[in-house]
């Protein structure tokens, strides 16, 4: 068992490390010049060349990636002065003896360790509050959908469902925030705000927005697997037995359900996790999605490196904890 | 029987789903008229009135507020808040003092001497003096320091040395006296006041140290200060009054708010709730409406034209090699095709300096449309082209770059209809604006490309010097991005650097504008600004010629809020009562 984990981990590691790579490459062979876009389109030759030499990018494409790599997880004390220590300036300890060095953002100028440290947590929270509204609108509509098909709740539920699919997310995000704050004025149209209660006012209309596009999925989802399901031979045997109704959708139907469901709720929390950019965007939620979608257009290298090992990182932690609950949801998958 | 059943139950099922939004959206209130402006208090002749926090917003983030190394338009907006110099531009684009108290010019135009104002004070409470003056420049130029101006700067005495050689200080700014600042150059360089107005080498705290360091918090001598939490970044910025400031009772604001990252869309709906006093980046459907809409009309204004847009050509490779097919270029596009694509904002270029600088001139022989007379040079060229028959022409296909947002679309696609009509047949390459920059200001690499240039300081040497001397021309990174190449052209933008009488340098910069259009290196299609809207309650403020969303010598008027944005949103409130306020 341990033997299998080490493996799982070490593999997981690999494709964070190959993914990365990846990145750091393609950054750099797209044509786009960090130094240019920082001096500004109109800056002169000689005024470019100051930037690139203050971003170290007059060093060699390997020389850069070697060092990019060596730095980032390296040994380092616990407790360090990153203002004094310039060899540790932008660095993070998170575990002792071990610093994490993704470098200093070229246009936000602070260590992306710390600029990162500052959103991820709003996107995760952002990731859940949307996963968990997805799956409280998803599968309570499917699980309906199924028990009634063909009624009008079936086809509410689909009809909403297909319209949830339909509807780009930028649409839905301005439909909401115009309803909710700007006409209703119950939520804030944007912004993350400054105490615990503006956060969680804040976060109703991101988290509405994508809870209604992938509860749209979960919804066709579940009620398809439902609908096969409930037809099945073991829920007539359950039924006949005199098993309750309620139970038998809950135990035999719900549950076997849950399987594919899992796989899809997995998959997008990892990406969700990765910011969700065009949500983020319209609410001013200063998350990963913002951030990253700014890094792109600016060519912000370190800041692009460390929000793809970030989304990667939590796309092969995702995949991992899927896994877990397959064997939890499968007795099957244990043997 | 049952499944037409089911069929009525679907059909009613989608009715009843189409009213119940039918009945939402009337509910809600969706409607496309404006809500009328909240009124200001106080009739326009009264006094301005201290007080207030001023709310702006902006889709961008500011990426640091270091005058020596700050190159973005939103940083630059709150640089100026922050620091002033010792000259700046008025409303006219007249060159004005500011820190300094006045100035004079010595030796032809070598030697700029400024007299400081005394008792000008930091924001951490520290006298102004020379000594500030001359570390502050230093530490903008110094070889170690990122900055994007620093060479505008090479003609002060000993800047090669102080850059290249790494002298401990530069020669050519002179302390002499603790209040008396000169600034020697190594020849006469008419543009350099207007270089010192800018804000790179604006003065800053002795905090600031000799150099730049990306920790250090922005502290300088101008009508605002940067609290240490000031900044909360993918935000907001608030900067409050410089209690201090040298101008007495200035500034009447108590802080400037800045969002940072709003949409456009958001940045309505707060402008129109009374959330933003000051509403820029308007979509062309907003400008309209806004312009239509009497209530609205006054309260909008039209910045200057800064930036001119236009075909950029590359000299040095084919077809553009030829100045024949350059000027057919220039005279095949029809401007006012351009200008329809987004009228509020645009208006139809002839010349490479726009109308609102100095070194404009209407009387030049400027670019226009003339569809005989490009056919006319195409046949010069050595390719003539028959309209009725389609045939003749250029027989290749020419590679057009331009960079994948909505304008350089929709105008790549008139060009393409343009000069197909003359026999030149385009590809149009849609590019993210990074690969744009760098494809396009490398040598020898893109025939022909979208081309534009943003005002930095109002004088026509920013328009022409840059973007058609010689000495501009890169590898890589090169502004010049039509690689024009002409001595007599290089000769006169030389001399009129060195010019002390400001008539002959016009008339200077008009021969040299005059080149420019008859050589066309680039086809000039449309001068670009900005429509922005304000509140009513917002006074003092008219557009800057140079400054962007300069809101120093405003003041808030406001008689009252709506009720909207007075009811603080019910969820929020809710929470608050069950969690309190805390962090």
């Amino acid at each position: 068992m341990i033997r299998a984990l080490a493996r799982r981990l070490a593999w997981a590691l690999l494709v964070v490390w190959a993914v990365a790579s990846v990145a750091f490459v393609l950054n750099n062979v797209i044509p786009g010049d960090p130094a240019q876009l920082i001096a500004g389109p109109q800056a002169r030759a000689a005024d470019v060349q100051r930037v690139r030499a203050d971003l170290g990018l007059d060093r060699p494409l390997a020389v850069q990636y070697a060092r990019y790599m060596t730095r980032l997880v390296h040994a380092g004390a616990w407790t360090f002065d990153s203002k004094a220590d310039k060899a540790h300036a932008t660095c993070a300890a998170f575990v002792p003896g071990l610093h994490v060095d993704l470098g200093r953002s070229y246009t936000l100028r602070q260590p992306v360790v710390k600029v990162l440290g500052d959103r991820i947590p709003r996107t995760l929270v952002l990731a859940v509050a949307a996963v968990a509204l997805q799956l409280a609108f998803g599968v309570t509509a499917g699980v309906l959908a199924a028990r009634r098909k063909n009624s009008f709740v079936d086809y509410f539920a689909v009809g909403g469902s297909l319209l949830g699919i339909s509807a780009p997310t930028f649409l839905i995000g301005l439909f909401l925030q115009f309803v909710f704050a700007y006409k209703l004025h119950v939520l804030p149209k944007d912004g993350y705000g400054e105490t615990f209660a503006e956060h969680a006012a804040g976060i109703v209309l991101p988290a509405l927005t994508l809870g209604i596009f992938g509860a749209a999925y979960y919804t066709r989802l579940v009620r398809d697997e439902m609908i096969g399901l409930l037809g099945q031979d073991h829920v007539r045997t359950a039924r006949a037995k005199g098993l309750g109704e309620g139970a038998v959708v809950m135990k035999h139907g719900l549950r076997n359900a849950l399987v594919p469901l899992v796989t899809v709720v997995g998959l997008d929390l990892g990406a969700l996790v990765g910011g969700a950019i065009v949500t983020e965007s319209i609410f001013r939620w200063p998350g990963l999605g913002s951030l990253s979608v700014n890094a792109l257009q600016n060519r912000d290298g370190p800041v692009i490196l460390g929000t793809v090992i970030v989304t990667s990182t939590a796309i092969v932690a995702s995949n991992l904890l899927v896994d877990a609950l397959y064997a939890a949801l499968d007795p099957r998958v244990r043997r | 029987m049952r499944s037409i059943r089911k069929r009525c139950e679907a059909l009613v099922s989608i009715a009843a789903a189409g009213a119940a939004f039918a009945i939402l959206l009337n509910g809600i209130g969706c409607q496309s008229s404006l809500p009328a402006p909240i009124p200001s208090q106080a009739t326009p002749e009264d006094a301005p009135r201290r007080g207030g926090t001023l709310r702006i917003a902006s889709l961008g983030e500011p990426r640091g507020f270091d005058p020596a190394t700050a190159a973005d338009g939103l940083s630059a907006t709150i640089v100026n808040l922050l620091f002033d110099g010792l000259v700046d531009y008025d409303d006219h684009n007249r060159i004005i003092p500011v820190l300094a108290e006045r100035w004079e010019v010595t030796d032809a135009g070598r030697t700029y001497r400024f007299f400081l104002r005394e008792g000008v004070r930091f924001h951490d409470g520290e006298e102004l003096t020379a000594d500030d003056v001359k570390r502050s420049v230093e530490r903008a130029l110094h070889p170690t320091t990122p900055s994007s101006w620093a060479s505008q700067f090479a003609a002060i005495d000993g800047f090669e040395r102080y850059t290249e050689k790494n002298e401990p200080h530069l020669d050519g700014v002179v302390v002499e006296g603790r209040y008396v600042v000169s600034f020697r150059l190594a020849h006469p360089d008419a543009a350099f006041l207007a270089f010192l107005a800018l804000y790179p080498t604006r003065p800053v705290c002795r905090s600031g140290g000799d150099r730049v360091s990306p920790s250090w918090h922005p502290c300088g001598a101008g009508p605002f200060r940067l609290p240490p939490d000031g900044w909360r970044r993918g935000q907001s910025v608030d900067v409050v009054r410089h209690d201090a400031y040298f101008r007495p009772g200035m500034p009447y604001l108590d802080g400037v708010r800045l969002l940072l990252l709003v949409n456009p869309t958001t940045q309505r709906f707060k402008f129109l709730e009374g959330e933003l006093d000051f509403f820029r980046d308007l979509s062309a459907s907003d400008a309209t409406r806004f312009r239509n809409d009497p209530r609205w009309k006054a309260l909008g204004d039209d910045e200057v034209d800064r930036t001119v847009t236009g075909e950029a050509m590359n000299v040095e490779m084919p077809p553009f090699d030829n100045v024949e097919v350059r000027r057919a270029v220039a005279a095949a596009i029809d401007r006012e095709h351009y200008r329809l694509l987004k009228p509020p904002a645009i208006s139809v270029a002839d010349q490479p300096i726009p109308p609102a600088v100095p070194g404009h001139d209407s009387a030049i022989r400027g670019q226009r449309y003339d569809y005989a007379a490009a056919l006319d040079h195409m046949r010069r060229a050595g390719y003539p082209y028959d309209l009725a028959t389609g045939t003749g022409g250029y027989p290749h296909v020419i590679e057009y770059l331009a960079y994948d947002a909505g304008f350089p679309v929709f105008s790549a696609q008139i060009l393409q209809q343009e000069l197909a009509k003359i026999g030149l047949r385009i590809e149009i390459k849609l590019l993210s604006f990074p690969a744009f920059i760098a494809l396009t200001h490398k040598r020898k690499r893109v025939p022909f490309s979208l081309g534009s240039w943003d005002q930095d300081y109002p004088d026509a040497s920013d328009f022409l010097d840059t973007l058609f001397s010689s000495e501009t021309i890169a590898q890589e990174q090169s502004p010049n991005t039509s690689f024009y190449r002409n001595e007599e052209l290089d000769s006169l933008l030389k001399r009129a650097r060195e010019e002390q009488d400001e008539p002959a340098r016009l008339r200077m910069y008009k021969t040299a504008s005059q080149i420019v259009c008859d050589e066309a290196p680039w086809a000039f299609t449309h001068y670009y600004h900005y429509y922005s809207m304000k509140q009513a309650y917002l006074r003092g403020y008219r557009p800057h010629p140079v400054r962007v969303m300069y809101m120093a010598s405003t003041w808030l008027d406001r008689a009252g809020v709506r009720t909207a944005q007075r009811a603080a949103p019910l969820f929020r409130d809710a929470l608050g009562s069950i969690f309190g306020s805390g962090r």
